[in-house]
């Protein structure tokens, strides 16, 4: 049953602009995000990555202040739209974290099963749950024999991996990766790379990194973020990664990318 | 497993040497040994002879002892030490000699027949063989258990929704919470002791609860929050993430992660109305015999208990008193042991699980 893997699905966003309070931080965006694509965000600090990638799982509306204004489309389909419930989306569209954030309380294997509970589903065979999700996150031989102990006591690369795994267990159709590597080793870095690439054949994944070289290693496309002084961000350029890396079309992408400036 | 013998622990960073040490002990005996020749010879006032003398040497010999140590930066070492390690040490002696008193004038009272027996056919001047507090000790934990039944919910619940809601009546809430916490436990005994009639209410055991309440409530309440408060917001976002409803993220998560915190706003609570007096005094009632209904009748309580025979000028009857005030320590005592133990349960099971599963690989 676990090894039933919910389809990919495509998610589109229109005009998306967001504000916080009165200050409007993101301008008119729209995506697109093909079914079993990595999409890679890339950008100076500061310039709404982060903000966009919450507003595609309704994580930005628990923001106090926020405001939104656009659609998000997963399968075509508003998920800000009238009947929907923003705890379907999110379980639908699962979401790792810049830090490892492990519940603390729980052990490995509570965690891995904790999402299954919060959203109140019912858990089938746990036991083969926990290792195929952990399996996914390629930490399983690290921790396989140590299932019932506190997942504080993992190092930090190994409760990001724990993350992404108990996200994992929710069979999302849709992955958002919030700078995941930027506080692990090189090591721990090129296992959730490798991670990513298999998961890309079962979900979509949109990722923020401000690693050049891994969004060039993992993402098929790219979409370069940018917030001049005292305006709200927008996308400068979307495309293949191939392109957006070598032929950029906009004279501040060559420059980013390049390292010139961000 | 590895047959490696284990490593003595060395901890290179203890930097004091076997002379160092001497230095230390000499600076710490000296000024003893200097306050107490002068408090003899010249006979003067204790507390003198202790803030007078013995202070300000010792604040000197431990700085010259840190300047030698470690230069200037030893000196300020030195002072703040010297001064944290005797304000604990007065906090220590006042604990140590009110407990050494009460255990003093109260242990000769203690029997099994004390802790069993009621007050029936007691007067002031009956022997310490007859009679006891077990129908205080009772009414105590009925008094206060009803308290804490009505007190906890309602103090949880305030701490959740100052901490988990975004409403603007948080700021009237936290206002309202922290006056009640001023008020003087006698006002909120008057104050149940006035509506009483309104509620159909004789001197009771629910009354005595009643007009606990109030003191309970904002400790649990403000101790509660501040528990909350701790819990990272990182593990809400996580829980929600995962396609938590609220209430659920705040069960699974937030509360569990919060629990040590809250089981101390428990204790506070306790702590805070269990050896109340006044409330009691006029709205419980009393009784010489065993009550165990908190509707009916009026209920003996251990601080009342001891109110009223300390008030008394016969020996019996103030040993009686003593006697009561040890029990109401050893409650008090066994109240937080519990709660520690209650607190600490879900961590004894996942070590118990652990090794069972241990035990089966
Ligand atoms: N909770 C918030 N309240 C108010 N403003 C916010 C909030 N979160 C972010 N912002 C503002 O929105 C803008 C975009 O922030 P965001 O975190 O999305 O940037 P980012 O591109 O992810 O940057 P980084 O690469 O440093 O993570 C910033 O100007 C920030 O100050
Ligand atoms: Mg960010």
């Amino acid at each position: 049953m676990a090894n039933e893997l919910a389809t990919a699905s495509t998610l589109h966003t229109e005009d998306v602009s967001v504000w916080f309070g009165d200050r409007q931080v993101l301008d008119k965006v729209s995506l697109t995000f093909p079914a079993n694509q990595v999409t890679a965000l890339i950008g100076p600090s500061g310039c709404g990555k982060s903000t966009f990638l919450r507003t595609l799982n309704r994580m930005h509306e628990l923001i106090p202040g926020a405001g939104l204004a656009g659609a998000v489309y997963l399968d075509g389909k508003d998920i800000y739209g009238e009947n929907v419930d923003a705890v379907d989306v999110r379980i639908n569209i699962g979401m790792v974290f810049q830090k490892p954030n492990p519940f603390p309380t729980m052990s490995i294997k509570e965690n891995i099963l904790s999402g299954l509970k919060l959203s109140g589903r019912k858990i089938g065979d746990s036991e083969e749950l926990v290792e195929t999700s952990l399996r996914r996150a390629s930490i399983w031989n690290e921790v396989k024999d140590r299932l019932d102990d506190q997942a504080l006591s993992l190092s930090g690369g190994q409760q990001q991996r724990l993350c992404i795994a108990r996200s994992l267990a929710m069979n999302p159709q849709v992955l958002l990766m919030d700078e995941p590597c930027s506080a692990l080793d090189p090591g721990s870095t090129r296992r959730i790379e490798e991670t990513i690439e298999e998961l890309s054949d079962s979900m979509t994944i949109v990722i923020v990194t401000h690693n050049m070289q891994q969004a060039q290693r993992v993402s098929h496309q790219t979409a370069f973020f940018l917030a001049d002084d005292n305006t709200p961000g927008g996308v400068v350029e979307f495309g293949s990664t191939e392109d957006v890396f070598n032929r950029p079309v906009d004279a501040r992408t060559n420059d980013y990318v390049n390292g010139h400036f961000g | 497993m590895s047959t490696q013998q284990p490593r003595p622990a060395k901890q290179p960073w203890s930097r004091s040497n076997a002379a160092q040490r001497r230095e230390i002990i000499a600076a710490s005996v000296l000024p003893l040994i200097v306050t107490a020749a002068i408090y003899w010879i010249l006979k003067i006032d204790y507390t003198v002879a202790l803030i007078g003398v013995f202070l300000p040497l010792q604040v000197l010999s431990a700085a010259a002892v840190g300047l030698r140590a470690f230069g200037r930066r030893g000196i300020w070492d030195a002072l703040l030490l010297v001064l944290t390690i005797f304000l604990s040490a007065n906090v220590l002696v006042l604990l140590a000699s009110v407990l050494a008193s009460v255990i003093g004038k109260g242990f000769g009272a203690l029997s099994s027949q004390f802790f069993l027996q009621n007050n029936i056919y007691v007067s002031t001047t009956t022997s310490l063989e007859y009679g006891g507090v077990g129908h205080a000790i009772l009414g105590s934990l009925i008094v206060v258990a009803i308290t804490t039944l009505l007190a906890v919910p309602l103090g949880i619940s305030i701490a959740v929704f100052l901490t988990q809601s975004q409403s603007r009546l948080r700021g009237p809430v936290r206002t309202f919470t922290q006056a009640i916490s001023g008020l003087p436990s006698v006002v909120s005994g008057l104050f149940i002791l006035s509506i009483m009639p309104y509620l159909h209410l004789q001197h009771v055991g629910f009354a005595g609860a009643l007009a606990l309440f109030p003191l309970m409530l904002p400790t649990i309440a403000r101790v509660a929050e501040e528990a909350l408060r701790l819990v990272p917001a990182d593990l809400r976002m996580a829980a929600l993430a995962l396609g938590a409803p609220n209430y659920r993220a705040f069960f699974k998560v937030i509360l569990p992660a919060a629990k040590t915190g809250i089981m101390t706003a428990l204790l506070l609570g306790l702590a805070r109305v269990v050896g109340e007096t006044a409330p009691l005094v006029l709205t419980l009632g009393s009784n010489n015999s065993t009550n165990l209904n908190p509707f009916d009748g009026g209920m003996a309580s251990l601080p009342r208990y001891i109110y009223s025979f300390v008030n008394t000028k016969y020996q019996t009857s103030q040993e009686r008193a003593w006697g009561a005030a040890l029990v109401l320590l050893m409650v008090v005592g066994l109240l937080f042991g519990a709660a520690r133990v209650l607190g600490r349960k879900k961590s004894l099971k996942t070590k118990a699980s652990k090794a069972t599963k241990k035990g089966n690989r």
